[in-house]
């Protein structure tokens, strides 16, 4: 396969994007609040790497394969970091919030049911069983995260649990890239099944380099510090841990009580 | 023929998702300019002598579920009446819907009150599915039998969680204690 000045380009900086944000992550210490994003990013570049390794070295038809499998891998981590930022939204205390469990839970069979229902009327034909499968799971994928962080908002707005900044960025990112693939997938389903790879080539930069600018987003944000907390005033500090245990008590006897 | 109906869907999934997405970005930007101030604006009036006589009609002043004679001594058409009806339920709830935001307010700026913020945030969140289930049963002729079950149980949660409120502003004399006792 030959490789156009563009896609050499755009290979490159998604890599150069990849060992930023990883490099920004380390150094600015959020690989501590962001493991699993951490193990995404740098999944990317490995997997940016292996390929173009694979290209050079391998037959394309090996190079088919690993980029069809290492597609699924890379799908695979896109929902353990939905599942990272979930949990940053909805354990505010560090346990799940009681009154989102069932929503959420309701929230992820939902998006599955969808986007598995929306899978099935698709009908990608390519070259492979392999590529058939890839293109039906990554428009699986794409329309699964899309629902998923879009309905996320929706439940945090509902019931009144706020985001913290970065959650916010790295969700903003994926959600964008995940919508695009929702609008692009379509497509690419109907120039592969139509053999119109000229067309496709272009369908494809539009991903990687959507893909591109999230990785600059994420730089930029990931970089910057979260607005600082207001100090809280002393004396409410020390009420705090009474009135909490009081709060407690209060909610556990009025659930208790019954009207004789 | 199968391709063009699955863009069809993809086309209205993607439209659909925007439109969520677009319509609660705007809430969430919205809120996250919010100040107390506006909060607090937004809280409604409600008769706290009311509140209070519904709610140790069932609790005690430290809170404790009240035994003996005294207790639930109010008939449900009279709490019906203090409350001001379906109305005044309507009243508790959109106050609610308030207070969960207050709570996040606490959590976005005082990371420290998380605890207690997330508490008075479930309260909140509790005494709307009370007033939901009210709500249900007066659609379905049910209010009677369902009333005197959630409606003094959500009065007596609003009555604890409004009080532990004002005593951590109190206690804390923070600026806006005069604000939020009038409002609550």
């Amino acid at each position: 396969m030959e490789l156009t000045l563009l896609d050499r380009f755009l290979w490159a900086a998604t890599l150069c994007g990849g060992l930023l944000t990883l490099l920004v992550l380390i150094v600015r210490g959020r690989v501590r609040s962001f493991p699993f994003f951490t193990t995404y990013i740098a999944q990317g570049v490995c997997t940016s790497v292996a390929e173009y390794f694979i290209l050079c070295h391998f037959p394309i038809l090996t190079y088919c394969y690993c980029y069809w499998a290492l597609g699924i891998v890379d799908e695979v981590f896109q929902l353990f970091v939905f599942y990272e930022l979930a949990k940053h939204v909805f354990c505010p205390t560090g346990v799940w919030a009681q009154d989102v469990r069932r929503t959420f839970l309701g929230l992820v069979g939902a998006s599955v049911v969808v986007a598995l229902l929306l899978t099935v009327l698709a009908h990608p034909t390519g070259r492979l069983p392999l590529q058939t499968f890839v293109l039906r799971s990554d428009f699986f994928s794409a329309a699964l995260m899309s629902e998923l962080l879009v309905g996320m908002l929706v439940l945090s707005a509902t019931v009144g649990l706020p985001w913290k900044t970065h959650v916010a960025r790295i969700a903003q990112g994926l959600g964008a890239y995940s919508l695009l693939c929702v609008a692009t997938d379509p497509i690419t389903n109907y120039l592969v099944a139509n053999r119109r790879a000229d067309l496709y080539k272009y369908v494809n930069h539009l991903e990687i380099s959507t893909y591109l600018a999230c990785e600059i987003f994420w730089i930029v944000m990931l970089w910057r510090e979260a607005p600082v907390p207001r100090e809280l005033p002393e004396s409410m500090r020390i009420q705090i841990y009474t009135l909490q245990k009081e709060v407690e008590n209060d909610l556990i006897r009025v659930r208790a009580w019954r009207r004789n | 023929m199968r391709n063009l109906l699955f863009a069809a869907f993809a086309v209205l999934l993607l439209l659909a998702l925007l439109g969520v997405l677009f319509r609660y970005y705007l809430r969430t930007k919205s809120a996250a300019d919010v100040t107390w101030d506006d909060l607090l604006k937004r809280l409604a009036r409600v008769d706290r002598d009311n509140i209070a006589r519904i709610a140790l009609d069932a609790i005690d002043e430290s809170g404790q579920h009240r035994n003996g004679e005294g207790a639930f001594s109010l008939e449900p058409s009279v709490i019906w009446s203090l409350l001001g009806g379906l109305e005044g339920l309507q009243v508790l709830e959109r106050n609610c819907q308030v207070l969960v935001e207050l709570a996040a307010y606490l959590q976005r700026w005082y990371p420290e009150a998380l605890v207690v913020a997330e508490q008075l945030r479930l309260n909140a969140r509790e005494i709307e599915w009370h007033v939901s289930r009210l709500k249900g049963a007066a659609q379905t002729g049910n209010l009677q039998a369902a009333f005197a079950d959630y409606a003094q149980r959500a009065v007596v949660t609003y009555y604890l969680m409004t009080r532990h409120l004002l005593d951590l502003y109190e206690h804390a004399s923070v600026p806006q204690f005069a604000q939020l006792q009038r409002a609550l």
